[in-house]
């Protein structure tokens, strides 16, 4: 129970995040989510790897990255993002939409060992369409990150199925990858924001000498 | 039955004002005023049924009739659901759809009632009341969907016994339940029940030319409604098997006073949304609930 109960907050504040404007909100929720989300090996498989992946996730995702990424936007001074691609309500429906879809796929799927609770799987698809859509429907290249790094949330949930079986140095050089990209796109927002005096990812599509 | 029936709506009568007035406490204490005091709702009510009441001479029966249509039709709508240890006096199969439909009752008849006047004000507030509502009504209809997936029944007030038990589909369901009520209510995200003449006010706009009696009749309408909305979610959450009525009723009230505390946090903390960025709210509460529906059909609970 409490598992399903971490598990649909993950899918909330996800949702929430779609609906916010504020740059700084978002990092929040997103802290929060990574937050409940290290939770979830110790509900699922109490012990060492568990813990040691909890640690893990608080260090990267709750402590190093929300402090990155608020670092990253003082520093270009944006504090919201003014005109996603697609409004924020139509942004939500969508989401809704994702959602139904990310359920009827996981009820197709036959996962092919022990599922710990039959909401794993629909809910790590939920949160990996929410960060995509993030992804694909901003244009404030922070937001966009904030996005990638929604959509690693639910692949690490995706993950959990197979907590008991993958060796850890795997799921650190996972980890490590994640840091390293976060922190490559945060010195290219810099260089964005340099080049252009802002960091609209649009103006990349166009150009010039 | 009759003597059921009264009972209720009179516990339902002298409860709900109390709740605004911690509402206004709980806002004042957190702009470190003292503030009104907790009986304040009943004082205004009391001053207001004193006074006599203005009619315009372009106004027409319905102005006249909407106020009490509204109050009737909140009061009939609070038979239906159980106060803590009180059972509901009425309750039949679909009664769910009475419920969501004396709400739209009232505001059909307040709407009107803003258009009779003929100032072209009230009819803007008529207008975007009636906007927000076609959104809250479909929010408030798979909400109670999820609720009567839980409990097998379309009894109101089995409904909200039979989902005592806390699982992630009504956590779902709550939250976005509770937006809605804040939406219905009037309250701070949605509308701020406390202005008056600002251009973006959506229910107040509506009964700026009720005075006297009418204009006592809705602010005690609005709170009986509070109470009502606010003790459906408040019954969803509290346990309601084996435990004996006297503790329902006290855990009920204790969940009431809880609930017009986070109401008065929420209004404390928050500013009042643009007009535009409603919708978009109400959008968030239906996808909340959506979400809640699909965990209910895969999983149960």
């Amino acid at each position: 129970m409490l598992l399903e109960l971490a598990l649909i907050a993950i899918v909330f504040l996800g949702i929430v995040i779609l609906g916010s404007s504020r740059l700084r909100t978002i990092i929040h929720l997103f802290a929060l989510q990574s937050f409940i989300l290290s939770a979830t090996p110790l509900l699922i498989y109490p012990g060492v790897h568990a813990l040691v992946m909890m640690t893990a996730v608080l260090i990267l995702k709750v402590l190093v990255m929300p402090v990155f990424l608020f670092w990253a936007i003082r520093h270009v001074s944006i504090r919201r993002e003014a005109k996603p691609l697609i409004g924020y309500g139509k942004t939500l429906v969508f989401g809704g939409l994702l959602v139904g879809a990310a359920f009827f796929l996981s009820s197709k799927l036959e996962v092919p060992f022990r599922e710990v609770s039959n909401l794993l799987v629909p809910a790590s698809f939920s949160v990996i369409m929410i960060g995509f859509l993030l992804l694909v429907s901003r244009l404030k290249a922070i937001t966009q990150v904030i996005g990638y790094l929604v959509m690693e949330n639910g692949i690490f949930l995706f993950a959990l199925l197979l907590l008991d079986r993958t060796p850890l140095l795997v799921e650190m050089g996972i980890f490590l990858d994640i840091f390293v990209a976060v922190l490559v796109m945060g010195i290219v927002i810099n260089h964005i924001n340099e080049e252009y005096d802002d960091t609209n990812t649009l103006h990349l599509t166009t150009l010039r000498d | 039955m009759g003597m059921q029936i009264l009972s209720h709506i009179g516990i339902v009568m002298i409860f709900s004002p109390l709740l605004l007035g911690i509402i206004g406490k709980t806002k004042a204490f957190f702009a470190g005023r003292r503030g009104a005091p907790l009986l304040q709702p009943y004082y205004d009510i009391g001053k207001l049924f004193r006074k006599g009441n203005v009619y315009s001479t372009t106004t027409t029966w319905i102005f006249q009739a909407a106020p009490v249509v509204a109050m009737a039709a909140v009061l009939v709508s609070s038979v239906l659901i159980p106060l803590g240890g009180l059972k509901a006096p009425m309750s039949f199969w679909g009664d769910v759809v009475l419920f969501a439909y004396l709400y739209a009752l009232a505001r059909f008849f307040t709407i009107l009632a803003a258009l009779d006047t003929g100032s072209s004000f009230e009819g803007m507030g008529a207008s975007r009341e009636a906007a927000f509502s076609c959104l809250t009504e479909v929010v408030l209809f798979l909400n109670l969907m999820i609720l009567a997936l839980i409990s097998k029944s379309f009894v109101l007030s089995q409904m909200i016994e039979g989902g005592a038990l806390v699982g992630p589909a009504l956590f779902l369901a709550g939250t976005s339940y509770f937006l809605v009520l804040l939406a219905e209510n009037a309250r701070i995200p949605v509308d701020d029940p406390a202005t008056h003449l600002e251009l973006t006010m959506v229910h107040e706009v509506m009964v700026l030319d009720h005075s006297g009696w009418d204009l006592a009749y809705i602010l005690y309408g609005s709170a009986v409604k509070l109470f009502v909305l606010g003790g459906l979610l408040v019954g969803i959450f509290i346990p309601s098997d084996g435990l004996s009525p006297l503790t329902q009723t006290a855990m009920f009230l204790g969940g009431m006073v809880l609930l017009a505390l986070v109401i008065g946090v929420v209004e404390s903390c928050m500013a009042r949304l643009r007009l535009n960025r409603v919708p978009q709210l109400l959008v968030g509460a239906f996808v909340l609930a959506l979400v809640g529906l699909l965990v209910v059909l895969m999983k149960g609970v």
